[in-house]
């Protein structure tokens, strides 16, 4: 299981006083926040995508959740992934 | 010597052409300056942006057009976050902002008003964390003006307020809080016509701010927000007047934009549901009004005394049920969000580290992998 985030900022000191401030358990890499949009097709943030182990996206989600249960969501993603439903096809 | 004649009168009559060119160049600039002022005071900085930018050219406004678009740039740069809902700093204005005012000292060398914008912007971009720029006190004072009348101040001047703060500011909300201060006020034709009236303004605020949204997701975010509060207002003021019909078309249109996620539209929903006899619908919608966050707490007390009304059984019946039914519309509504992208490869992107190196996502093949874009705004 690996975990990634990438930070759309185009502002280098803010970013990396939100990552002092987050100290975020994770790696974290840069893309523009123009590239991103056209490759991945997302148009707001958070997007988060599930891909299993065949690099294939299983789920996606575009935008805030604000009234979501989100470690109780995000773990119930990652279980379906990591059974055999996510294995390598 | 005719000949002579019509040779020194073409000369002279190129003269005054000349000189009358200039002078109309001049008072073009000068009118695009003032023009590009009085946008930006509005905040509809594209067109501020562009008239601005032709008073640049003529000597005469270079240095003044050049500071005001410094000081512009400047905002845009370090200073809008989160001043208009959805806005966010445009660091690509920041290396535009030095220039500007740099262009202006360079075109008047004496001119103090830009040098100090200069020195601010430049210790903006030495500073680890530059703050939004503060409300603007005149048009928080005519917010305050418009909010005073709204009990019982006469109409024309409540109508007069939202003009002067619209005036002053010409993003759409004096249009929709009138609106709502006059269905509060039983002048529901009126507010009817104030909540169309923001539609187009909203529009236009937003097309003139656009990149400030930073992602297209956002934009559409914020026109379907105009809109929908437009349409939340006008069917409100139907129900009022109790044209079922029509109020029914616009709440659902309201409905539509904001994907049923917004409190106030709901809890309208069901008021006319309720005043239908519909009492499952009603039902329906107070549920999903209370399982949003949102609402003054006084009308989610309604939206529960109105759903206790429709919903028989005991107090304590009634909760045990209530709970039940927001976590289930809660769920509901977690699920509808999911997009999934089933069978999709995961495209190729070229990431960086945070400090500008290529990233290698080698790591990465062949595990489950959680990829969430995020940003720091």
């Amino acid at each position: 299981m690996a975990f990634l985030l990438v930070s759309i900022d185009e502002d280098d000191k803010r970013l990396q006083r939100y990552l002092n401030e987050m100290k975020f358990p994770f790696p974290v890499a840069r893309v523009k926040a123009e590239t991103a949009e056209q490759v991945m097709g997302f148009d707001n943030i958070p997007a988060t995508f599930y891909v299993d182990r065949g690099d294939i996206v299983r789920y996606y989600v575009n935008g805030s959740e604000p009234h979501g249960d989100s470690p109780t969501r995000v773990s119930w993603f990652v279980d379906q992934l990591k059974g055999p439903a996510g294995a390598r096809r | 010597m005719q000949t002579v004649i019509g040779w020194r009168g073409a000369i002279a009559a190129g003269a005054v052409l000349l000189a009358t060119g200039a002078v109309v160049a001049q008072s073009t600039a000068r009118e695009q300056l003032a023009r590009g002022q009085a946008l930006w005071d509005q905040r509809l900085s594209k067109s501020a942006i562009a008239a601005l930018e032709a008073a640049t050219r003529d000597k005469s406004t270079a240095a003044e057009a050049n500071e005001a678009l410094g000081r512009l740039y400047t905002f845009k740069g370090w200073q809008q976050d989160n001043v208009m809902p959805g806005w966010h700093d445009e660091p690509a204005y920041r290396v535009k902002a030095i220039a500007a005012l740099k262009a202006s000292i360079a075109a008047d060398p004496n001119r103090a008003s830009a040098q100090e914008a200069l020195r601010i912007a430049e210790g903006f971009a030495a500073a680890d964390k530059v703050d939004p720029a503060p409300p603007r006190p005149e048009i928080r004072a005519l917010d305050a003006k418009l909010q005073s009348l709204a009990a019982d101040g006469p109409v024309a001047a409540i109508l007069a307020a939202v003009d002067a703060r619209a005036k002053a500011q010409a993003d759409p909300a004096p249009y929709f809080a009138g609106a709502q201060i006059l269905i509060d006020r039983g002048e529901y034709d009126r507010a009817i016509a104030m909540a169309a009236h923001g539609v187009p303004v909203s529009d236009h605020f937003i097309d003139e701010n656009l990149p400030a949204y930073q992602m297209s997701g956002k934009s559409q975010g914020s026109y379907n927000r105009g809109r929908s509060q437009a349409a939340d207002l006008t069917g409100w003021a139907l129900f009022m007047k109790k044209d079922y019909a029509a109020a029914a078309e616009k709440l659902d249109e309201a409905e539509r934009l904001t994907q049923g996620q917004d409190f106030a539209n709901q809890f309208h929903l069901g008021e006319l549901a309720r005043a239908r006899n519909d009492a499952a619908l009603a039902r329906a919608h107070y549920v999903n009004a209370l399982s949003l966050s949102g609402g003054p707490a006084p009308l989610r007390q309604r939206a529960t005394q109105a759903l206790k009304a429709v919903q028989p059984g005991s107090t304590g019946v009634f909760e045990t049920w209530m709970e039940g039914e927001l976590s289930r519309r809660r769920e509901e509504r977690q699920a509808a969000a999911l997009k999934s992208l089933v069978d999709r490869p995961l495209p190729k992107l070229a990431l960086t580290t945070v400090d500008g190196r290529p990233y290698d996502t080698s790591g990465l093949r062949g595990k489950v992998l959680l990829l969430n874009f995020f940003a720091s705004w």
